[in-house]
């Protein structure tokens, strides 16, 4: 564990990342503090207007505070990621478990209803899921959280297959130990650190999903503030307010690839080859 | 061989009934009665009695969704609700856009990819490595609809070269005006696509160069290009094959949000109108239509896998 922080320490790109994910993280908590109008605030008389030092990032076309509504837009998209991220983990992990540990028909059901969810694009589902549930916040934070489960269910699976036959987990059950006592205490913390991997991987994937479904507008419904919402609407003003699509948009890479640099810099820190041929991107193109 | 043939076969049978009762059931779902969902709730009191009798609504639950599948299955994927035509028309009717739309982006790909992937493997660790990993790596990560928009500004806003709106056009029909309206979708497409290529690639090309096979070239003094790109890629590759091929999967129907920015006629926007009219029976239909597509190519890439390499096949 400490050699593992420290070989990331050694890492430029991986502090970089991390820094700009926890200044990141402190302006959505303090959105109320930092910004000097709320999210919502119109005014008609300063609609579209460029970037200037009242508006950073220029107005839109009610007249709202564009950084403002980044940073509150900041605030829903790490919330809905985080919470998207926990579904994910608190659903797919408990499948790897039981599916590694157990094997035979319970690994063959569970394993055919995460292919189940893999059956369609990660973005696909997401969109049959909404056009289930309804266009609202739940709604997106449900879908992108179950497009999530199979990549826990997955890599969790293959840990368990690995650390099934060892000592340490056969003596839990040699003397006495339930399936469950050997599969939490004795795999589960032996198996955290492809997990922990996963969970900052997806949470870049989920971060994207939840802006790509915002921008096909069937995400986070307006007016409160999302990314993808921003550049869904800047987008029919690139010629008069080319920023207003483009400031908010960079914020968005900038975590994404944030995430992914940090993402990469831990899985090799951590020593991570559990997935010998590299998952398939299910990022929403 | 064949017995690992059969049994991925026997695996995508249960997943595609799964998937397709999940699609089915939607419409018990939704808020409104089933029938609602599928005459629209403007319908006559004897649209909807006719629709119950037809669709059989009034039987037992499984029965329905067999007589479904069973009408699915003849191609009777019912009518759209908005514009009261055949599902399975206005869906093939996006198949040919989103198919060109999807090739013209892996040919892109791989143009920008494979290069990359071979240099970076060339010199793994040096300064070039690094720069074209840092270009992979941002390549995949910036999203198509920031990176679409960006090349609007550019290509439309700024230098009024090329539409912002995409059209489509068979290209062996209008060669030019296909590719002046394909260029900037596939490009968006196909720069996100080379980074999953060029990095995937990258790392199988290096996983083959500390085999033994490599090390007798090398010692036979071969070149240094030729033990990579001949010697390495055959091996690379057959990894390398799958991944085009779930990518380009992946691209029908799942190129929504490029569609999206540059308003092109494919699938996935088929799909999300349908969603935004609440429009049921085209909603169920552009699904069930894209999860045949995408769990028979994805057989059909392992299959090939199979066939080329039967070490799978024994490993399973």
């Amino acid at each position: 564990m400490q050699v593992s922080a420290l070989r990331l320490l050694g890492r430029p790109g991986a502090i970089l990342a991390a820094a700009f994910l926890v200044l990141l993280a402190l302006v959505a908590l303090a959105a109320g503090l930092l910004a000097p109008s709320g999210p919502l605030e119109q005014d008609l008389s300063a609609t579209l207007e460029p970037l200037s030092a009242a508006h950073p990032f220029g107005t839109d076309e009610f007249g709202r505070d564009i950084l403002v509504r980044v940073i509150y837009g900041a605030r829903s998209s790490l919330l809905t990621a985080a919470g998207a991220v926990l579904i994910a983990a608190a659903v797919g992990v408990p499948i790897g478990l039981v599916a590694g540990f157990f094997g035979g028909w319970r690994d063959a059901m569970l394993m055919r209803a995460v292919d189940v969810l893999l059956s369609l694009p990660a973005i696909l589902l997401a969109m049959a899921l909404i056009a289930v549930l309804g266009r609202s916040q739940a709604a997106a934070l449900l879908a992108v959280g179950i497009t999530g489960i199979p990549s826990f269910a997955r890599v969790t699976r293959a840990q368990t297959l690995s650390l099934r036959t060892r000592d340490f987990v056969m003596a839990v059950e040699a003397f006495g130990g339930s399936a469950t006592h050997a599969m939490v205490r004795a795999i589960l913390p032996n198996a955290w650190s492809p997990i922990l991997v996963q969970i900052v991987v997806l949470s870049s994937i989920a971060i994207l999903l939840e802006a790509a479904l915002a921008f096909l507008g069937v995400g986070i419904p307006p007016p409160a503030p999302s990314w993808g919402e921003m550049l869904r609407t800047g987008k029919t003003y690139l010629y008069e307010a080319p920023t207003y699509a483009v400031l908010p948009g960079a914020v968005l890479t900038l975590t994404i690839l944030a995430l992914d640099t940090l993402g990469r810099a831990l899985a090799t820190a951590l020593d991570d080859r559990s997935a010998p041929l590299p998952e398939i991107e299910r990022r929403a193109a | 061989m064949i017995g690992a043939i059969l049994r991925r076969l026997l695996q995508i049978v249960p997943v595609l009934l799964l998937a397709s009762a999940g699609i089915w059931a939607m419409i018990y779902a939704v808020p409104g009665s089933p029938v609602g969902a599928i005459v629209g709730e403007n319908a006559t009191a004897e649209q909807v009695r006719a629709a119950i009798v037809r669709l059989g609504l009034d039987q037992p639950v499984a029965a329905q969704y067999w007589a479904w599948l069973g009408r699915a299955l003849h191609g009777d994927l019912g009518l759209s609700i908005q514009s009261r035509e055949p599902v399975l028309a206005l869906v093939t009717g996006r198949l040919p856009a989103t198919l060109q739309l999807g090739v013209a982006a892996t040919l892109v790909g791989l143009v920008l990819g494979v290069p990359v992937a071979l240099a970076s493997a060339a010199w793994p660790g040096s300064w070039l490595d690094r720069v074209l990993s840092g270009w992979s790596a941002l390549a995949l990560g910036v999203p198509t609809f920031w990176l679409g928009l960006l090349l609007i500004l550019l290509f439309t806003v700024q230098l009024h070269w090329l539409p912002s709106v995409a059209a489509y056009v068979p290209v062996w029909e209008q060669p030019v005006a296909a590719l002046r309206n394909l260029l900037l979708p596939a490009l968006t497409l196909g720069l996100y696509v080379s980074g999953v290529f060029a990095r995937f690639l990258r790392a199988s090309l290096l996983g083959e160069m500390g085999r033994d096979y490599i090390r007798t070239a090398r010692a036979k003094g071969l070149r240094e290009r030729d033990v990579i790109g001949r010697q390495a890629m055959r091996n690379a590759l057959l990894p390398f094959v799958t991944v085009v091929g779930l990518m380009t999967a992946t691209f029908v129907g799942g190129s929504v949000v490029t569609e999206t920015v540059f308003t092109y006629p494919g699938l996935g926007r088929l799909l999300l109108q349908a969603i935004g009219v609440r429009d049921y029976p085209l909603i169920q239909g552009c699904l069930l239509v894209i999860l045949v597509i995408f769990v028979l190519t994805n057989l059909a890439v392992d299959v090939l896998y199979l066939a080329i390499d039967p070490r799978t096949g024994a490993r399973q």
